[in-house]
């Protein structure tokens, strides 16, 4: 089954909510807004092209850019009104990119997971160094960053290790899953950021002196 | 004309976990080609941000799947790391039930030359080019790529057609400097066209630093950065100056993805 029909039979059997924002019936058509917003909608924005939801997703309340799209500062303040289904996964394409193709391929049984592990021993140039992370850094690191993504993870830090300093609902499947499949490409980007403070001169000298 | 209906397109940026700009201009090749119907599904993918390249591929229905990178030249992205993150080992990959085939970087066609010329020409309209130095600035070292070289390429051709009174190569961080513009430029009239895929860091702030027109960084393009574009033509150092926003810009991508594609099936 493709993702447009999928996503069909998702919406027919009464499916309305996806991550942050919640879909509606409108006319003959569907509304998107975040979940968060009144349903009387007078005090919304309207959009009505699926290309809007690029620019609606790409910045928080405060303005600030949204590198990852599943984290859980989703704007308020409008509504999307669109014409047909196939529209309304293009928007959300925009909103959550990739979840609704991962959703597809989950329910394939075709979506395979890559450990930690994996993700960093294959990283070449600067991010070669990001094969030093400890288990210990690696925990903690997640812990902080993936707290606030609204991603069921899939993957472990190895086989044997599983992620340990999350709750347990992060690794279970939400109504609408959005699946984390592999580390993005940000968590790689603070892990270097992780290594090169732990084993910076600085960072040493700072470690063997006693407290103060 | 090109028609694949039963094909996917995965068009590949770089990306950026700092500001929107670096993803805009592949997003909005994507969004015209969508919407001339062409291919049967048309994705992004991302190094930096989502989709990502992991991701991509699970989202393809397509078993037949074509990849252009939107990247200005041949070099570590293209080489390396598309190729590791997408799973590939060649011009032609299976890779479970998809077919993927890789196509060559945008700035790698002969189109460049022409989208460089109508946005030298666009930026400023009246000036003739036989009394312009036309600039070509890429950003020199640093980058594991050959976008120096790109650039060298690009000026070779446009001199040899004798339109410009002037055409030069330069980078922000290696000689000739985009720094040292005004006494590398014989003529009265100097246009600047950054050799770029996106606008952003380099473009709204760097290039315009290095040229004088700009005393400190305004900010990204979300902080209106694009307004040091209004400025034009700034008069500075005895000339005129214009300065464009950076090629990648440039409505005539979508074509060259296009064309890229075109290009592969013609050499299989």
């Amino acid at each position: 089954m493709n993702t447009l029909t999928a996503f069909t039979r998702w919406l027919e059997n009464g499916g309305r909510t996806i991550g942050q924002i919640a879909i509606t019936r409108s006319g003959d058509g569907w509304e998107l807004r975040h979940a968060d917003d009144s349903s009387d909608g007078g005090e919304l924005q309207t959009f009505t092209r699926w290309q809007d939801a690029r620019t609606l997703a790409t910045l928080d309340d405060a303005g600030a850019f949204r590198p990852i799209k599943t984290t859980n500062d989703l704007r308020h303040g409008w509504r999307l009104v669109l014409s047909s289904v196939a529209e309304v996964v293009r928007a959300l394409d925009y909103f959550y990119p990739a979840m609704l193709g991962l959703w597809t391929a989950d329910a394939r049984g075709e979506l395979t997971p890559t450990d930690l592990r994996d993700t960093l021993a294959r990283q070449t140039g600067m991010y070669r160094i990001t094969q030093k992370l400890t288990d210990d850094q690696a925990q903690a690191l997640i812990g902080r960053q993936c707290s606030r993504c609204l991603k069921t993870m899939l993957w472990r830090i190895a086989p044997a290790q599983p992620i340990t300093s999350l709750p347990p609902e992060k690794h279970q499947r939400a109504a609408f899953p959005l699946l984390c499949r592999e580390a993005c490409n940000l968590l790689v980007g603070l892990a270097r950021g992780v290594v090169k403070e732990a084993t910076s001169p600085e960072s040493s000298t700072a470690a063997a002196s006693p407290p103060a | 004309m090109l028609s694949k209906p039963d094909s996917a397109l995965i068009i590949v940026g770089h990306g950026s976990t700092l500001n929107p700009d670096s993803s805009a201009p592949t997003f909005d090749h994507a969004e015209s080609i969508i919407q001339r119907g062409i291919f049967g599904e048309v994705h992004c993918a991302f190094w930096k941000e989502e989709p990502s390249l992991r991701q991509v591929l699970d989202c393809v229905e397509s078993e037949d799947v074509y990849v252009v990178p939107n990247f200005i030249s041949e070099g570590y992205f293209t080489r390396t790391v598309i190729p590791r993150e997408l799973g590939l080992d060649g011009p032609v990959t299976r890779i479970g039930r998809h077919t993927v085939k890789y196509c060559e970087p945008v700035g790698s066609h002969e189109k460049m030359t022409e989208l460089l010329l109508a946005r030298a020409a666009a930026i400023a309209p009246g000036v003739p080019p036989e009394k312009t130095t036309l600039f070509i600035v890429g950003h020199g070292t640093n980058l594991n790529d050959n976008s120096a070289l790109a650039a060298k390429r690009e000026v070779e051709r446009i001199a040899a057609m004798g339109r410009y009174g002037e055409v030069l190569s330069a980078y922000m961080e290696e000689p000739p400097l985009i720094a040292d513009w005004a006494t590398l430029a014989s003529q009265l009239n100097v246009v600047v066209v950054p050799f770029f895929i996106a606008d952003g860091l380099h473009s709204y702030e760097d290039i315009p630093v290095l040229l004088g027109i700009a005393s400190e960084s305004p900010g990204a393009a979300s902080a209106g950065g694009a307004s040091v574009f209004a400025g034009n033509p700034y008069s500075l150092r005895g000339r005129t100056l214009f300065y464009a926003s950076s090629i990648g810009t440039e409505h005539g991508f979508a074509e060259v993805i296009l064309d890229q594609v075109a290009a592969f099936d013609s050499v299989k």
